[in-house]
C-alpha cells in the first residue's frame, strides 16, 4: 500500500489542472486572436494598425502600482518555491526518500 | 486606329494645346475644300474631346454628334448645310484654337466665372468659353476680349482696338439675338429689384488632381461679380433662377456637408476616447485578474510550506 499524502496530492493535482487549463484557455485566445487581426481585407488592416496604436497609445503609468504588486507576488512565489524546495530536501536528508 | 493619309496635303502636326501626342490633322489651311477632301479619305483623326473618342475620325460621326460638337466648341452648327462642311469648320476651329494664347482664355473663363481647373486644356477652356453668351465684357480684358471673339467665330487680329472687336461680336450676335437679350436684361433687372441682391465672391478654380494651388482665388483678371440680372440676360428667365436655386441647394448642401463631417469627427472622438477608457478599464481588470491568481497561489505555497515544515520538523 503505497504511503500517499493527500495534502501533496491535492496541490499536484490541482497545479496540473488549473495549468493546463490556463494554457489552453490563453493560447486557444491568442491564437483566434492572431488569425483574426491576420486577415488581409482592407478594413481588418484598418484595424490591426488602429490596435497597435491603441497599444502604443497605452500609458504604463496608470498601472504601474498594480504592476509593480504583480512583480512583487511573482517573487515571493518564487521565494516560497524555492524554500519548499529546500524542505523537501531536507526531509529526504532527515528522514530518507 | 484609322487609316493612314493619302492626301498629300495631310501631314503629321502637333496639336500645341494637346497634352497628348501628335495628332493626324490637316495641315493645309489654305482651303477648306482641302479639309473637306481630307476628311472624305478619311485622313484626319480627332483630337481627343470629351463627345468623341481619341482616333476617331471625325467624318465617321453621325450628324447629331457633329453638331453637339461644334455647340460646345462655339461654332453655330445650323450654319453648316452638310456634314463636311461641319467637319471641315471644326478642324479649321479647332487649329485657331491651338493658336489661342492661353493665359486669355483663362482670363475670359475667369471674367464669365466659369468652373474649371486650374490646368484645364485648351480645349475645355473653350468649351467653357463658349457656353458664355454674356455681351456686357466689363471687367475682360483686352487679349481675353480678342480671345472671346474668336471662339465666337468672330475674326480679329492681335492687338485690334477694343471698340472695333466689340463692334463685330455685336454685329455677329444679330438682331433678334440682340433683342432677346435685351428683353431678358429687362425681365432680369425686374426679377433681381424683387428678389435683392447678394454679393459674390470672388472666382475660384475648381481643385484639380494633385492642385496644390487649387481653390485659390484668380489673379490674373479682375472677378466680375454675376448679379441675377446677368444670370437671366445671359440664360433666360428660368435658366437664370434655376442657376441661382441650383448655387442656393449648392451652398445649402455643402454647408449641411460640412456639418455632417463636423459631427461624424465629434462621433470618432468619442468612439476613439470610449474605446481608450474600454481599453483601460479592460486592463486594469486582467491585472487584477492577474494579482488575484498570484495571491491565492502564494496562500496556497504558503499554506503547502507550513504544512511541509510541520511534517519535516515535527513528525509524528
Amino acid at each position: 500500500m503505497p504511503d500517499i499524502d493527500l495534502f501533496n496530492f491535492f496541490r499536484w493535482v490541482l497545479g496540473f489542472i488549473v495549468t493546463v487549463y490556463a494554457s489552453i484557455i490563453t493560447i486557444q485566445s491568442a491564437y483566434t486572436w492572431y488569425v483574426w487581426l491576420a486577415g488581409s481585407e482592407k478594413y481588418i488592416s484598418v484595424l490591426r494598425q488602429y490596435v497597435i496604436v491603441q497599444g502604443l497609445k497605452l500609458r504604463f503609468r496608470a498601472f504601474w502600482g498594480d504592476v509593480l504588486v504583480c512583480i512583487l507576488l511573482s517573487f515571493t512565489f518564487c521565494l516560497m518555491w524555492r524554500a519548499q524546495y529546500l524542505l523537501d530536501r531536507t526531509h529526504e536528508m532527515l528522514h530518507g526518500s | 486606329m484609322g487609316r493612314l493619309p493619302t492626301n498629300p496635303e495631310v501631314k503629321l502636326i502637333t496639336d500645341a494645346s494637346a497634352t497628348q501626342p501628335a495628332a493626324l490633322v490637316v495641315a493645309s489651311q489654305a482651303s477648306v475644300a482641302a479639309s473637306v477632301d481630307a476628311q472624305q479619305t478619311g485622313a484626319a483623326l480627332v483630337p481627343g474631346t470629351q463627345g468623341v473618342s481619341r482616333g476617331r475620325q471625325l467624318s465617321d460621326l453621325p450628324i447629331d454628334e457633329l453638331k453637339h460638337l461644334a455647340d460646345e466648341l462655339g461654332l453655330d452648327s445650323t450654319q453648316y448645310e452638310t456634314p463636311q462642311e461641319l467637319v471641315a469648320a471644326i478642324h479649321q476651329h479647332r487649329q485657331m484654337i491651338a493658336t489661342l494664347d492661353r493665359d486669355a482664355m483663362v482670363d475670359v473663363v475667369v471674367w464669365g466665372r466659369r468652373p474649371v481647373t486650374v490646368n484645364a486644356s485648351k480645349e475645355q477652356l473653350t468649351q467653357e468659353i463658349a457656353r458664355i453668351k454674356a455681351m456686357r465684357f466689363s471687367g475682360l480684358s483686352h487679349r481675353g476680349l480678342i480671345a472671346l471673339a474668336r471662339v465666337r467665330g468672330v475674326a480679329c487680329e492681335d492687338g485690334e482696338p477694343i471698340p472695333q472687336v466689340l463692334k463685330r461680336l455685336k454685329k455677329q450676335e444679330g438682331l433678334i439675338a440682340r433683342f432677346s437679350r435685351k428683353r431678358r436684361a429687362l425681365l432680369g433687372s425686374v426679377v433681381s429689384r424683387i428678389l435683392g441682391e447678394s454679393g459674390a465672391q470672388d472666382y475660384q478654380f475648381l481643385p484639380g488632381p494633385g492642385d496644390a494651388t487649387a481653390g485659390t482665388t484668380s489673379s490674373t483678371a479682375p472677378a466680375k461679380a454675376r448679379s441675377i440680372k446677368d444670370e437671366i440676360e445671359e440664360s433666360g428667365l428660368i435658366g437664370g433662377l434655376t442657376g441661382r436655386i441650383k448655387k442656393s441647394a449648392d451652398g445649402y448642401v455643402n454647408q449641411k456637408l460640412d456639418e455632417i463631417e463636423a459631427r461624424i469627427d465629434r462621433k470618432l472622438d468619442e468612439i476613439d476616447r470610449r474605446l481608450g477608457e474600454w481599453r483601460d478599464k479592460e486592463i486594469a481588470n486582467r491585472i487584477r485578474i492577474l494579482k488575484i491568481t498570484l495571491w491565492a497561489s502564494i496562500v496556497v505555497a504558503g499554506v503547502s510550506l507550513i504544512y511541509s515544515f510541520i511534517k519535516v520538523y515535527f513528525p509524528r
